[in-house]
């Protein structure tokens, strides 16, 4: 390599270099840094080099291996130039086929990467979204550079702004253009490069020596954009490096990096050999007198030595522990002479700068934040990798349109930047813009950048007690503060998360943390503290459920959570338990442990929503949950319930009258639980049948009539009266009940009312509210549907009425319309294949309001065959002579997301539309009819709920209480249920003058049953039951039950599949009998 | 000459004097514990912690290690100050309790509670002991060893020492007392400087009822036949 002399010399050497780069040339770009390597980009190198090779393509198709391109979850990938096609996760065997396509300009469509929401392939890698919404500036370098060429870099207009600062007289512009362009540290701290660089020029030299540092001790756990940088484009750093040198009038150069990094202090090595061999650092730098060289110093890994005290401390070869500041660096830093350190990415922005202009870098992002800034986006989420935004750009955006939203179907619930000296910022406040400033106001820091995504199954508590982990490690333990501080904190969120945890330690660990906050010395110290206070800040409410209820909501904390299927459920029925029986064949025996916990097993055998599967450890890690509601249904389907008989508690005369209204799931639990403990019960019913929403609302075919009113009669005994055709309200008061002499009162209503759209003509002949069209039908078989039928909303009970109308015999056909599209349906999807399935019509993006409903009902709608119109909203009823003869509706659009991250449905003008209908039903939700209940004093809210404290079901009024649906709006039937069962407990503690509720415990497995002999290979080879089900032929137009039980070796297959996470918990417990007698001889 | 103020007084100090130095100068206690004349500030234990700035800017610092700076306003038993302190005392109560000088501080702030796990240590790292030998007795014998909780002082590799002239000047210092005295295995005693100063020790069979090293030896002498 021949040494440049001049400036004259580097100025031939780039024109040179530019004239034989061919922007057109065919290229195979594959990125290899540590992200592609360890997902096999040395393999895709080797067969690119082979098929070039071996198809004869030398010269028309080239190849470059450059660093990561920070899309490093599709690693490996290969991009091919100038199309700039991009190849996702490439099979080294598919290479061969990418680059004789290449050669021939052609483009393998089956490779591509599927379009956003199963739409079209995306051809280049600049239209996917995880690029498009970026501003890469520092990161664009790293695709077009080989790492270990100086040329490529020097063809892309490399060296030239050192040139350019080389060869200015005034020594001051360099740092003039630093100060205008506003650059501010991306180390995390944001101090005014521009700023620091003026103090460091006007530091005295000490010894003739004075320092510039490249920070790229880069400790962050889930940070690594510095490792990228350094490897993929080390000369940018050396060229800033370089800068800041000639700025600052720096004789030596030091890049600090941790040894963890050794391809980028590989890279960075060869880099500085070919710098010096062109004479582009050394003794006389291009002919300017200008003498800087650099050195590589590799640090150990501690997370302290990112601190500049520290830092400097582990250059000089001592122990990196921080010191006191001031004196700062820049006054005394490496060996007493002023050092100036800035961050890698820091350094790679200069040459940008010096080479666009100040202005155009001051021009990208807001005020007082310029630039770009990368981020490592990791966690739960959907593209994680590397990403450049302009500062100021939204969270949400980066998150929701960069990161993809969230990878599975929940919810994120937060961000945590800056690494472990960082904060958690909650999903309410993703409208927040990125900066520096900004950051800090809400109680995290920009830090080095790492961004990692929380979902619904992450604990904040346990989130907090990670970072701790790592702090209580990595702190240097010099001030006792945060050797301790960090320690104690650890201590007390580790009690949280094993249970043990009191509501002091919520307020010691707050009070801690200021303290440790406020009396460290050094960066690490200060910010230590951030996991815990912002936390504490926006997640409180989680720190208390894992304190005074002993919940862990995100099923992380084992010692809370036991076996996730029993703490999932509201009833703690022990799922676990009775899967275990039924793998031993005990049937009886698992009838009975399901019948223990909850009094309406059959009911819940075919209307559960299976929060139990939901949580269940197998689905969770990747698989298929246990399917443990069809497995309930054998049981019930098989053991007579007379099998399990309640003891009803002796209250020896001191039997107290209880009245129970409403006789729905939560009233008759609630009936039944203080019947058994001894007390007598009047149930008042409005309608002429037990059940409730269970009669009168659940469609018969998913529900059979008959269960549900065998079921309720098990429930029965001589302590129950049942009172039907009462309207509470009406005939009945709560001073009535009281002056009949009932002890106490819950209330179980329901809620029965239906919402309504607010749109003219609401009233007209035709058009029904959910609620009285499904009434109408399930209990007095009045079929009030005909002709076109059309169903607003896209929940549970429009999929329910839309199939019941289908099932009517004058309807022809049925369409849903749904104001979002099917995705967010609220409905159970299986449902509304189902209705789909039986000829329903679905139209989305159409209703104007929310519902609740869920996934799996959409499905099975939509395979009987419901129309489902999704994206559209109603408008206008249109009606004939007082009858309805249609409705107009318009189209919607998912526009912004909201804080919750749904996208919102925003009308299309000029899209509006009529639909002919001679029925329409409107199912947009459902609230309780209290305005009765507000007239007798209780308390209410604006959605007409009964206000009672969560924990005692306790109302405003003294010795009432409530539950069910009435409390929660539309809601489970097992939620329902939960409420009854727990009511029963409390009313029973108020009537004999006991505390309301006992302190929580976490619900753990207790019992041992002794593990199935399974072999793990047939484990892996079995697959999820699943329960036969009628064709669509014949249950269409009837009400035949359309899901039927699991065989006996189907359930007992089934129950094989269970992980037993009880065993975790009681295991241990039981004597190891052989071991323990032998022991125990020896000893004796 | 450089003037601060402290507590709302005025004060000239020389270039070079600490914020301690300087409150101490005036009058104004500031609790110490790693602090010691004749060693060079360390600001480990942070017990001397004082607020200086004013408004948003305002900020605890250690004062045995930050230089007085012209215009300096501290404050050196502000509310925020004396909350940073307590608890600080109480940490250092729940690690190290049988230490007399800890006791002592304690009680003088009225700390009345201590609500962490409990811990018997006999060592809060304040690195007197390293900072006597190295800068008093010129032996480098111990330091630092290991980083965040699992760091403590001693010799390298736990090997005795040879530079080690088992002067006993770490154990004089330690505000933590019978800290690195193993005295009943001397053979792997850092420094041995028990065996070499307090002979009548030897006898006893534990440490526990003694509360300090240093003449006069309360335990010793009432051990004293």
């Amino acid at each position: 390599m021949k040494t440049l002399t001049c400036f004259d010399d580097f100025k031939a050497l780039h024109d040179r270099l530019r004239a034989q780069a061919d922007p057109n040339t065919t290229t195979i770009v594959i990125p290899a840094g540590t992200c592609g390597i360890a997902s096999g980009a040395a393999e895709l190198i080797r067969e690119a080099q082979r098929a070039i090779l071996a198809n004869d393509l030398a010269g028309r198709v080239a190849l470059r291996v450059t660093g990561c391109h920070g899309f490093c979850q599709m690693e490996p990938s290969i991009l091919v130039e100038p199309r700039r096609t991009f190849y996702p996760k490439v099979n080294p065997d598919d290479v061969e086929r990418i680059v004789r396509a290449a050669a021939l300009d052609e483009v393998i469509e089956s490779l591509l990467p599927p379009g956003p929401m199963g739409g079209p392939c995306v051809a280049t890698q600049d239209q996917i979204d995880f690029f498009a919404r970026q501003a890469r500036g520092v990161l664009s370098g790293n695709e077009k550079v080989d790492p270990t060429r100086i040329e490529d870099y020097i063809a892309q207009g490399g060296y030239s702004a050192l040139v350019q600062a080389l060869s200015r007289s005034d020594a001051g512009w360099v740092i003039e253009q630093i100060k205008i362009s506003g650059l501010r540290g991306r180390g995390g701290a944001g101090f005014p490069t521009g700023k620091k660089w003026e103090l460091a020029r006007n530091a005295r030299a000490v010894g003739g020596k004075k320092f510039v540092v490249c920070n790229a001790d880069e400790g962050d756990p889930g940070a690594y954009m510095d490792r990228s940088l350094l490897e993929g484009n080390p000369h940018a750093i050396l060229e800033g490096l370089t800068i800041a040198a000639v700025a600052i009038g720096a004789t030596h150069g030091v890049i600090y990096v941790r040894s963890e990094y050794p391809l980028a202090i590989k890279h960075a090595q060869i880099a500085l050999r070919q710098a010096r061999d062109m004479g582009l650092l050394g003794e006389d730098i291009l002919g300017s007198g200008t003498r800087f060289d650099i050195d590589i110093v590799q640090g150990a890994g501690a997370f302290v030595c990112g601190e500049e005290t520290a830092l400097i401390r582990s250059i000089e070869g001592r122990m990196g522990e921080p010191r006191q500041r001031p004196p700062y660096p820049i006054a005394k830093g490496i060996f007493g002479a002023p050092t100036c350190i800035n961050n890698v990415e820091t350094l790679a922005n200069i040459p940008f700068i010096i080479r666009h202009g100040a202005d155009a870098f001051a021009g990208i992002g807001v005020e007082g934040n310029t630039g770009t800034k990368i981020f490592s986006l990791v966690g739960k989420i959907r593209n994680t990798g590397l990403v450049e935004v302009p500062l100021g750009m939204p969270l949400k955006e980066v998150v929701h349109e960069i990161g993809g939203g969230p990878a599975g179907k929940t919810r994120i619930k937060a961000v945590q930047t800056g690494g472990p000296s960082g904060g958690c910022i909650p999903a309410s406040l993703f409208d927040l813009p990125i900066s520096y400033d900004s950051l800090t106001k809400a109680g995290s820091i920009m830090g080095s950048g790492g961004m990692i995504v929380m979902d619904e199954n992450t604990c904040m508590v346990d989130v907090a007690r990670y970072f701790m982990n790592f702090l209580k490690d990595e702190s240097c333990g010099k001030c006792f503060t945060c050797r301790k501080g960090t320690q104690r904190m650890y201590e007390i969120l580790e009690d949280i998360t094993l249970g043990k945890g009191t509501p002091e330690h919520i307020d010691l660990l707050e009070e801690l943390a200021l303290v440790v906050k406020d009396t460290t010395m050094c960066g690490l110290g200060q910010s230590a503290s951030n996991p815990v206070l912002s936390t504490l800040k926006y997640f409180r409410e989680e720190y208390r459920r894992h304190v005074e209820e002993k919940r862990c909501d995100a099923y992380v904390c084992k010692n809370l959570v036991g076996a996730p299927c029993q703490a999932a459920c509201p009833v703690d029925t022990e799922p676990w338990r009775y899967v275990a029986l039924i793998e031993k064949g005990q049937y009886d025996e698992a009838y009975r442990i399901i019948r223990q916990a909850n009094p309406f097993p059959a009911v819940s055998a075919r209307v559960c929503d299976r929060k139990c599967e939901s949580r269940c450890s197998l689905g969770v890690g990747g698989g298929e949950s246990v399917a443990i509601r069809a497995l309930k249904r054998f049981i019930t389907d098989r053991v007579d319930p007379a099998v399990y008989r309640p003891e009803v508690r002796s209250t020896n005369g001191q039997a107290r009258k209880i009245a129970v209204v409403g006789a729905g799931p939560a009233g008759l639990a609630a009936a039944h639980g203080l019947s058994l403990l001894g007390h007598k019960v009047t149930v008042l019913e409005a309608e002429q049948e037990s059940g409730g929403m269970l009669a009168c609302s659940l469609p018969a075919y998913r529900l059979p009539r008959e269960i549900v009113r065998a079921e309720v009669a098990t429930l029965m005994n001589e302590n129950i009266t049942v009172r039907h055709g009462v309207v509470f309200g009406q005939e009945v008061t709560l001073e009535g009940l009281s002056a009949e002499g009932f002890d106490a009162v819950f209330l179980a209503i329901g809620a029965h009312e239906s919402w309504r759209l607010d749109l003219k003509g609401e009233d007209l002949a035709g058009v029904y509210p959910s609620m009285q069209f499904l009434k109408a039908f399930n209990l007095r078989g009045e079929e009030l549907a005909s002709g076109h039928v059309g169903i607003i909303g896209g929940g549970n009970s429009a999929v329910d009425a839309a199939r019941v109308a289908l099932r009517q015999k004058d309807v022809t056909s049925v369409t849903l319309l749904y104001r979002r599209t099917r995705g967010e349906m609220p409905a159970y999807e299986e449902e509304v294949e189902a209705a789909l399935e039986e000829g329903v019509t679905i139209e989305t993006l159409v209703s104007p309001v929310k519902i609740r409903v869920r996934q799996e009902e959409i499905e099975t709608a939509l395979r009987e065959g419901v129309e489902l119109e999704t994206l559209v909203s109603p408008i206008r009823i249109c009606s004939r002579e007082g009858r309805l003869v249609g409705i107009e509706c318009i189209r919607n659009r998912l526009g912004d997301l909201d804080a919750s991250g749904r996208r919102r449905p925003v009308p299309v003008p000029g899209t509006e539309f009529t639909l002919q209908f001679d029925t329409l039903i409107v199912a947009i939700g459902e609230r309780p009819q209290s305005a009765p209940l507000a007239a007798m004093g209780l308390a209410t809210d604006k959605s007409g709920r009964v206000k009672v404290d969560p924990k005692t079901l306790a109302t405003s009024v003294e010795g009432v209480f409530a539950g069910g649906d009435l409390v929660t709006g539309p809601n489970t039937v097992i939620d329902a249920i939960a409420a009854g069962k727990k009511v029963a407990d409390v009313i029973d503690r108020y009537l004999r003058g006991e505390p309301l509720v006992e302190p929580a415990e976490a619900k753990l497995p207790t019992v041992f049953l002794e593990p199935a002999d399974v072999d793990e290979e047939d484990l892996e080879n079995t697959t999820r039951a699943v329960p036969p089900v009628l064709p669509v032929e014949k249950r269409k137009k009837n009400f035949r039950e359309i899901e039927k039980p699991l065989s006996a070796e189907q359930a007992r297959a089934e129950a094989r599949r269970c992980l037993r996470c009880d065993l975790a918990f009681t295991q241990e417990r039981q004597p190891v009998c052989g071991q323990s007698a032998a022991v125990g001889e020896e000893y004796a | 000459m450089i003037t601060l103020t402290i507590n709302g007084l005025d004060v000239s100090v020389e270039k070079g004097t600490t914020v301690l130095e300087a409150a101490q100068f005036l009058g104004f206690p500031i609790p110490t514990l790693c602090h010691m004349e004749g060693l060079t500030p360390y600001g480990a234990c942070r017990l001397c912690v004082v607020e200086i700035g004013e408004g948003p800017g305002a900020k605890l610092v250690s004062s045995c290690t930050y230089p007085a700076e012209p215009g300096l306003k501290v404050r050196t038993a502000s509310l925020r100050v004396m909350r940073a302190r307590k608890m600080i005392l109480e940490l250092l109560l729940a690690s190290c309790p049988q230490s007399k000088e800890i006791q002592d501080l304690a009680s003088k702030h009225e700390i009345t509670q201590q609500r962490f796990r409990q811990e018997y240590s006999d060592c809060i790292l304040c690195g007197r002991c390293v900072r006597m030998c190295e800068e008093q007795m010129m032996a480098k014998a111990i330091g630092f060893r290991g980083r965040g909780e699992k760091r403590s002082i001693g010799t390298p590799f736990d090997v005795p020492s040879e530079v080690c002239r088992q002067c006993g000047g770490c154990i004089y210092v330690c505000p933590a007392c019978s800290l690195r005295c193993t005295y009943t295995q001397p053979e792997k005693a850092i420094c041995g400087g028990c065996a070499n100063l307090s002979p009548p020790c030897l006898q006893k069979d534990s440490f526990d009822d003694m509360m300090c090293y240093m003449d006069p030896c309360v335990a010793c002498e009432i051990k004293k036949p």
